[in-house]
């Protein structure tokens, strides 16, 4: 049975821990929120969605954040990722693009919007916050399937391009999406907050297709059902990983 | 001239006395509590998964009376859990904290018993019910002992099947 069928966007947070669900490893808080989109879904066959993430790094004592070298996000097994016939991005037209020029050439691989705040540390200078603006494309890393993650902050100028990988592996959280964030992305893998919404629809040889489908499998004469919808794994460079997962409900329609 | 204090009421008095300053003397830091709590939750928590293993998927499938023997030895689990880690000596700075948690813990162990009374009674909407309440207090309970950064002890849907 399908659970799910998703599509991303990340989008940035004010100040301060995201809410949701939190886990505390040593001084370090990670929170995540979500929920699916629409809530009602059929009980037998899977229809559109969209997922909307909201997660975050805390410190406690508010002391800069640790560099996170890996970020996993797991989504149901249940779930259906599609991207048969879907355009898809190359990383190379969206190097050095502001959000606008990414979208003009990019615009038909789009999957998903977001924002993210992220700690910067320059030597000499106090760690000081900036916001970005996510677009995700569906796109290849290699031969593999991948949501390329396109990353603009207007102050002070800055473009971060990152595949997080697709893939599928056993256990509740069977569709994955993996980044791995190289020393090269610079100040950047300190992130606070983000959010994204990952949901695209489209036409394929005449069928309506979406990015990220879902059922609600649950009895006849039950209204409503509840399923693990995400869970978020951080590794950071020290090589000790702190994640946290959320429970949401879907309605039978 | 004062007359002396018999022998007994001074014995009782020092009795008291050390009752009085006993459990600030043992008490616990935080770490302590936590790893001591945590040697508890480990094995019930894995205990739980393997009991509570495919009872989603029986509900699914409407077999509801083995839902129900599911959530009944988890309830149990649940129980001794709370019986034995309750009496764990708290730090002192904590102790209005971790009376809010046990609050909640003992709801949660309120709700497993009524989901399972529900199933048996093949009530499968009154055990939906309860279940959301069962999600939502496990959430609140966690965000009460955040700062103690438990793992085990906390809780996670994921286990329940």
């Amino acid at each position: 049975m399908r659970l799910l069928a998703v599509s991303i966007l990340l989008v940035s947070l004010g100040s301060g821990l995201a809410a949701g669900e939190r886990s505390r490893k040593g001084d370090l808080i990670v929170s995540l929120d979500g929920a699916i989109s629409p809530l009602a879904l059929p009980r037998d066959r899977a229809a559109p969605i969209a997922v909307h993430l909201r997660g975050g790094l805390q410190r406690v004592g508010g002391e800069l954040l640790p560099r996170v070298t890996r970020v996993e996000l797991g989504l149901p097994a249940q779930g259906v990722l599609s991207t048969k016939g879907l355009p898809t991005c190359s990383q190379r037209l969206l190097r050095d693009a502001k959000p606008g020029e990414a979208l003009a050439v990019c615009r038909t691989a789009l999957i998903g919007r977001g924002r993210l705040e992220a700690q910067i540390r320059i030597p000499r200078q106090e760690p000081f916050t900036i916001s970005a603006r996510l677009l995700a494309f569906n796109g290849r890393a290699g031969k593999r399937r991948a949501a390329i993650l396109h990353a603009y902050a207007p102050q002070p100028p800055t473009v971060v391009v990152l595949p997080f990988y697709v893939s599928r592996q056993p256990g509740r959280f069977g569709i994955s999406l993996t980044a791995n964030l190289p020393r090269a992305l610079g100040p950047w893998p300190r992130f606070a907050d983000f959010e994204l919404t990952l949901t695209r629809r489209y036409l394929f040889q005449g069928e309506r297709r979406s990015y990220l489908s879902a059922s609600c499998p649950i009895p006849e004469r039950n209204t409503a059902g509840f399923f693990s919808l995400a869970k978020m794994t951080l590794t950071l460079a020290n090589g000790r990983g702190i994640s946290t997962g959320i429970a949401r409900s879907c309605r039978a329609r | 001239m004062s007359r002396p204090i018999p022998i007994t009421l001074l014995l009782l008095a020092v009795a008291l006395l050390a009752a009085a300053t006993a459990p600030a003397a043992e008490a616990p830091t935080r770490d302590q509590y936590v790893e001591r709590l945590e040697a508890v939750c480990k094995p019930d928590a894995l205990a739980t998964q393997r009991v509570m293993k495919g009872a989603r998927a029986d509900i699914r499938a409407e077999k509801l009376d083995v839902a129900a023997k599911k959530f009944a030895k988890a309830t149990a689990i649940f129980g001794s859990t709370v019986k034995q880690i309750s009496p764990a000596p708290r730090p002192t700075a904590d102790r209005a904290r971790l009376g809010k948690w046990f609050v909640y813990l003992k709801r949660q162990q309120s709700y497993l018993a009524q989901i399972t009374a529900q199933l048996r009674q093949d009530h499968a909407i009154k055990a939906q019910r309860l279940t959301a309440r069962f999600i939502h207090n496990g959430n609140l309970a966690n965000n009460v002992v955040l700062a103690f950064g438990f793992d085990w002890c906390s809780f996670k849907f994921s286990r329940y099947g």
